[in-house]
């Protein structure tokens, strides 16, 4: 790491481990939900900014993570990493069997096939009340427990989350700066060319799937973990759109992008709901500024801006 | 005789009843470099599809190395050493001109998804030496000053000439050069010549198809192909003596 990003990182670190002490409880809660929406943003962010690929069903597998978390822990009695590990196996393994016939679509017709995946999980979740308690959802899931040390406050809970969503933030950008990373991009930029050279697109499409699957369960997950209670409510259509919102907003090829989608998709609709009935036309007409003004995200739009102040400053010097 | 590197065998296609290739039948010998000439729309780059997978033959064989081409995909094809570039120029455009070289050596080297994601020594090294292939083959191809651009960049000709960098990196056995002089200039072509000669010395054979005659004296026996028929064969003095080449090229 270059000295001057270790300039920007201490800061940063301090900065981060103050917050939730210094912001009220509120706060922290949304940055709990942050962190969590990062984890799964960067799933989509993979897909969509390395590998071109719309996925409208992150919701499914967020509510994967936090109904096997709900499940094991309140109806089995298990303990929370139970959870965690049944949440990622089901996720994996269905992102897997699924990735393989609808990965082979393209363009809008995958986008589709996601979004079918979402609707089709989403009135499964309210149907199969047996195993999700439907609209009455499943209650008091234990907070997690780290060694006797329960994170049962934001403020605990806070540091969890984000160790976490580092943790994946680092692994994603293991994958992109990887040879598969290489691969990824080859194949969004000419499919017909990465063809040729030996890139099997099928499979490598159903891996990133597969990855994407395992972030929405971990942030599920998590999830269930922090508001102690999960119902069909929060696994719908409209979470997938969010999600997918993170990384369309922040910057679907910048990691650090995905935070700030991740915060754009927390915060705005929060601050603009003091503003009353409006806030809803509010966040959807900011949706629409950062798409149609800032199509990188709002990361790309920040670093253009200063790689033309820094020309501009060139330009005197 | 030693056994074709390629064997097409009475191939066939049509296009909706529109027939582009009928019964073309040649050999590409091991170490050799055999051009395909012909005017537009004569079944070159059909050709081409069908030899690298992008299509499936309505009649005939097509056999590599001693085995038949049926169902083996793209990149089956690709991983047993046939690697083509396109009439076209096909760039990864958003990524820069070394990593559109690291591109093509990623067939050479094995990660699992779990070893990239981990980051783990083995996938470290593997990078390493794709990089360190990459510059090589910059360097070769005169691509080092563009290294750190986006493709997006490039001209026409510097893209042909990344095409086939990032194609003769990944080491193929059986090159097919889908007309890659077209945009390059004289010096261009000029190197292009002496790059084609020595990737060929190297043990590469080469199929090559161009409308450049200039060009077309590197290869030792030349296809020449007229509505989907091979008219002439011979080499290229031959070719351009020969009355129906003359007739479909120049109408004399």
């Amino acid at each position: 790491m270059s000295s001057r990003s270790l300039l920007w990182l201490v800061p940063c670190l301090v900065i981060w481990a103050v917050l939730p002490f210094v912001l009220p409880r509120n706060v922290a809660d949304l940055l709990v939900f942050t962190g969590i929406y990062t984890v799964a943003g960067l799933g989509i962010g993979l897909l969509l900014g390395h590998c071109g690929i719309v996925n409208l069903a992150q919701a499914t597998f967020y509510g994967l993570g936090a109904y096997a978390s709900a499940y094991c822990t309140v109806m089995m009695g298990l303990p929370s990493i139970a959870g965690f590990i049944v949440g990622a196996v089901i996720s994996m393994a269905l992102a897997y069997v699924i990735g393989r016939p609808i990965l082979r679509l393209t363009g809008y017709f995958l986008a589709l096939g996601t979004l079918a995946l979402s609707a089709i999980a989403s009135a499964l979740f309210f149907e199969w009340d047996w195993l999700t308690g439907g609209t009455l959802g499943i209650g008091g899931i234990p907070k997690l427990d780290l060694f006797g040390f329960v994170l049962d406050r934001p403020s605990r809970y806070y540091f969890f989350v984000w160790i976490v969503a580092f943790a994946c933030m680092i692994v994603a950008h293991n994958l992109v700066d990887s040879r598969t990373g290489l691969m990824l991009r080859a194949m969004r930029d000419s499919s017909t060319a990465a063809a040729s050279l030996s890139i099997d697109l099928q499979a490598l499409r159903t891996k990133v799937f597969v990855v994407c699957a395992l972030f929405g369960a971990l942030a599920g997950s998590l999830f269930a973990h922090h508001v102690s209670f999960v119902s069909t409510q929060s696994f719908t259509v409209d979470r997938s759109i969010s999600f997918l919102l993170i990384p369309v907003i922040g910057g679907a090829t910048s990691i650090p992008g995905i935070v700030v989608g991740a915060l754009f998709v927390t915060f705005l609709p929060e601050l603009l709901s003091k503003l009353g009935d409006i806030h809803q036309i509010l966040f959807g007409l900011a949706l629409v500024a950062v798409v149609v003004l800032m199509p990188e995200g709002l990361v790309g739009a920040f670093g253009k801006l200063r790689t033309r102040l820094a020309r501009r400053g060139g330009g005197h010097g | 005789m030693a056994e074709p590197m390629l064997s097409l065998k009475e191939v066939g296609h049509s296009f909706g009843g529109l027939s582009v290739l009928r019964s073309v039948t040649f050999d590409v010998p091991e170490g050799g470099i055999i051009g395909l000439i012909g005017p537009n729309g004569s079944g070159k780059t059909t050709l081409f599809n069908i030899v690298t997978g992008y299509i499936r033959p309505l009649a005939g064989t097509v056999t590599y190395r001693g085995t038949v081409l049926g169902r083996d995909t793209i990149q089956q094809r690709g991983l047993r050493g046939l690697v083509r570039t396109f009439q076209t120029p096909q760039v990864f455009e958003q990524m820069t001109v070394l990593e559109n070289v690291m591109v093509g050596c990623t067939k050479l080297t094995r990660t699992t998804m779990l070893q990239d994601l981990l980051r783990t020594p083995a996938s470290r090294g593997q990078m390493r030496e794709i990089r360190a292939r990459a510059e090589a083959a910059c360097e070769r191809f005169r691509l080092t000053a563009l290294r750190d651009l986006p493709a997006a960049s490039l001209t026409a000709g510097q893209r042909r000439i990344l095409e086939i960098a990032r194609a003769a990196v990944g080491e193929p056995r059986l090159l097919l050069l889908d007309e890659p002089s077209s945009g390059l200039n004289v010096q261009e072509i000029e190197d292009l010549r002496d790059w084609i000669v020595r990737l060929n010395d190297e043990g590469i054979t080469i199929l090559l198809v161009s409308h450049d005659m200039g060009l077309m004296t590197v290869a030792r026996t030349v296809h020449t192909l007229y509505f989907g028929e091979i008219i002439a064969t011979g080499d290229m003095a031959a070719i351009q003596r020969d009355p129906r080449v003359r007739e479909v090229y120049l109408g004399v």
